[in-house]
């Protein structure tokens, strides 16, 4: 398997977006910010459809759509964009956009597939440069940023109080929440890049109690997820994605299933 | 600890409406003074205003500390905590501490937290998820999260209103312990004048007509509560000398 230059690829860039995703994911959680994921994934994919269009690299669109998208929601607040109206109307407008600009070039069906449902196996030495890049600056930033955005993440109120620019920090996670979109997007695709940023946060709170532990919990099951998705898709040519959030969704029900036996286990000794 | 703490004339105003209307008092360094008065008077707003989280159209609050800028520690009267987050309340209290860029916890800042839970009574809950303690628990830990930044002054947001009136008790006596024992300055709005006959040493009361400051007993005094909450005086308030200020009494025990 690794005797192909595609397999370490996809190895490489798997893993960094993974852990990067598996980080960033608790603080989505926390914030409630799951389905303002999915909405970047749909900008980003009119993003990838445009840059198509004026003939650039799709990062680049990506990119651009999901920053000035975060730099807009931050502007007018979040809470507005955590109404289900608001995310149903930017999610449809955007994805129409990006059928427009399908439409407009000439490239259609490839270029759908691999944006909307991912190719980790197509990807190449520079697109595995890029990701490594844009992995390293996010997970700076957010090692810099951790304690303001750790202290805003899981107790608002209390971070206001202490006089921390939550706006600022509101704004900043935003931004990194875009670049990590816009990267994940070329793994497992717009459609399912909110499931590798949710689905192993959500599973890592069952496991352990406190926020590093989440992070390391998150990363490490998005890794996996990742590897299982490589390894068998290599094998059964099924879908990577699939994979992928079967493993997720799996690791999940395990994490409602031990915490409810730990819960159990508590009140007997207390009993 | 704190030199000095003076609200000069504060004019708050939402959408047009007058909320703090031309307020000014003076808090004496290491008292415990309860806000009082009717819903909608602008209390949490004033300690908003304190906090910093609003601005004021006018006015201004200062204060002078031993240290560079005074610290405010803030208690409100509940927090949106997800009873599924599964922080533990140590890790709660330690969101307090001043930001670093390291992201772990030197030795000397788990010392602080451990501190702050000891002097909350608060330790023996530090392994366990802030989502599953009770509402005097969560308090206790809320307070431990103030006292990691070692405040001049403390905040509390009708932080015992959700409690029952047995950990209402337990936790005015911890917060005048820390008061007394750390020579902390607090601020405690609270409908329970029970509660602020017991643990005040004086009194700010508030409405959208008056505003009066003065000792415990002299305004808790039936007469004087009735004409307060019922007074029909005109718009602009005033301070109607009805109160005496009693500095000396509320500062004793510094000293």
């Amino acid at each position: 398997m690794f005797q192909y230059d595609f397999m370490q690829y996809a190895f490489i860039a798997g893993t960094l977006v993974a852990i990067m995703c598996g980080a960033i994911g608790v603080f989505v959680v926390a914030r409630s910010l799951s389905f303002v994921a999915h909405t970047f994934s749909h900008i980003g994919f009119a993003g990838a459809a445009f840059a198509v269009y004026v003939g650039i690299e799709p990062l680049g669109g990506l990119l651009l759509f999901t920053i000035a998208s975060a730099l807009g929601i931050g502007q007018m607040g979040v809470k507005m964009f955590r109404r289900d109206a608001s995310i149903s109307v930017i999610l449809s407008l955007f994805l129409g956009l990006g059928i427009l600009f399908l439409s407009l070039s000439n490239k259609q069906a490839n270029f759908t597939a691999s944006i909307l449902f991912g190719s980790v196996v197509g990807i190449n030495i520079q697109d595995v440069w890029q990701i490594v890049g844009l992995t390293i600056v996010v997970i700076l930033v957010l090692a810099v940023g951790y304690r303001w955005l750790k202290f805003d993440s899981f107790d608002q109120v209390g971070a206001e109080s202490a006089g921390l620019p939550i706006r600022w920090i509101s704004v900043g996670f935003l931004l990194l929440m875009s670049i990590s979109v816009s990267v994940a997007v070329q793994i497992v695709g717009a459609l399912l890049v909110f499931a590798l940023m949710t689905v192993p946060a959500a599973a890592a709170r069952c496991f352990t109690q406190s926020i590093f532990g989440m992070i390391l919990v998150s990363s490490i099951l998005a890794v996996l997820g990742v590897w299982f998705g490589l390894v068998m898709s290599y094998y059964t040519n099924a879908p990577v994605s699939f994979f992928i959030t079967s493993f997720e969704a799996l690791a999940y029900f395990i994490g409602i299933v031990y915490q409810r036996l730990v819960n159990r286990y508590r009140v007997a000794q207390l009993n | 600890m704190l030199r000095q703490f003076q609200v000069d004339d504060l004019q708050v105003s939402f959408n047009g409406e007058k909320v703090l209307n031309h307020l000014s008092f003076e808090v004496f360094p290491g008292e415990m003074l309860a806000i009082i008065g009717p819903n909608g008077a602008g209390k949490s707003t004033l300690l908003k205003v304190i906090l910093g989280m609003i601005h004021p159209q006018g006015g201004a609050v200062r204060m002078e500390s031993d240290k560079r800028k005074a610290v405010i520690g803030y208690v409100p009267q509940s927090r949106t905590i997800d009873e599924e987050t599964p922080i533990q309340a140590k890790d709660f209290v330690s969101l307090g501490l001043p930001a670093k860029i390291v992201p772990w916890l030197s030795q000397k800042e788990r010392v602080t937290v451990k501190k702050a839970m000891m002097m909350t009574e608060s330790l023996h809950l530090a392994k366990k998820p802030i989502g599953r303690l009770s509402g005097g628990e969560r308090q206790r830990v809320f307070v431990a999260q103030a006292m990691v930044r070692h405040p001049d002054v403390l905040l509390l947001d009708e932080s015992t209103a959700n409690l029952d009136p047995n950990a209402q008790e337990q936790m005015m006596q911890l917060v005048q312990r820390l008061c007394k024992n750390q020579g902390i300055t607090v601020l405690f709005i609270c409908h329970d004048l029970h509660m602020v006959k017991e643990y005040s040493d004086r009194v700010l009361f508030m409405s959208r007509r008056h505003y009066e400051t003065g000792s415990t007993d002299e305004v808790l005094s039936g007469k004087a509560l009735e004409w307060l909450y019922h007074s029909t005086d005109d718009e602009k308030p005033k301070k109607t000398g009805l109160f005496r200020e009693q500095r000396d009494r509320v500062t004793d025990h510094l000293f």
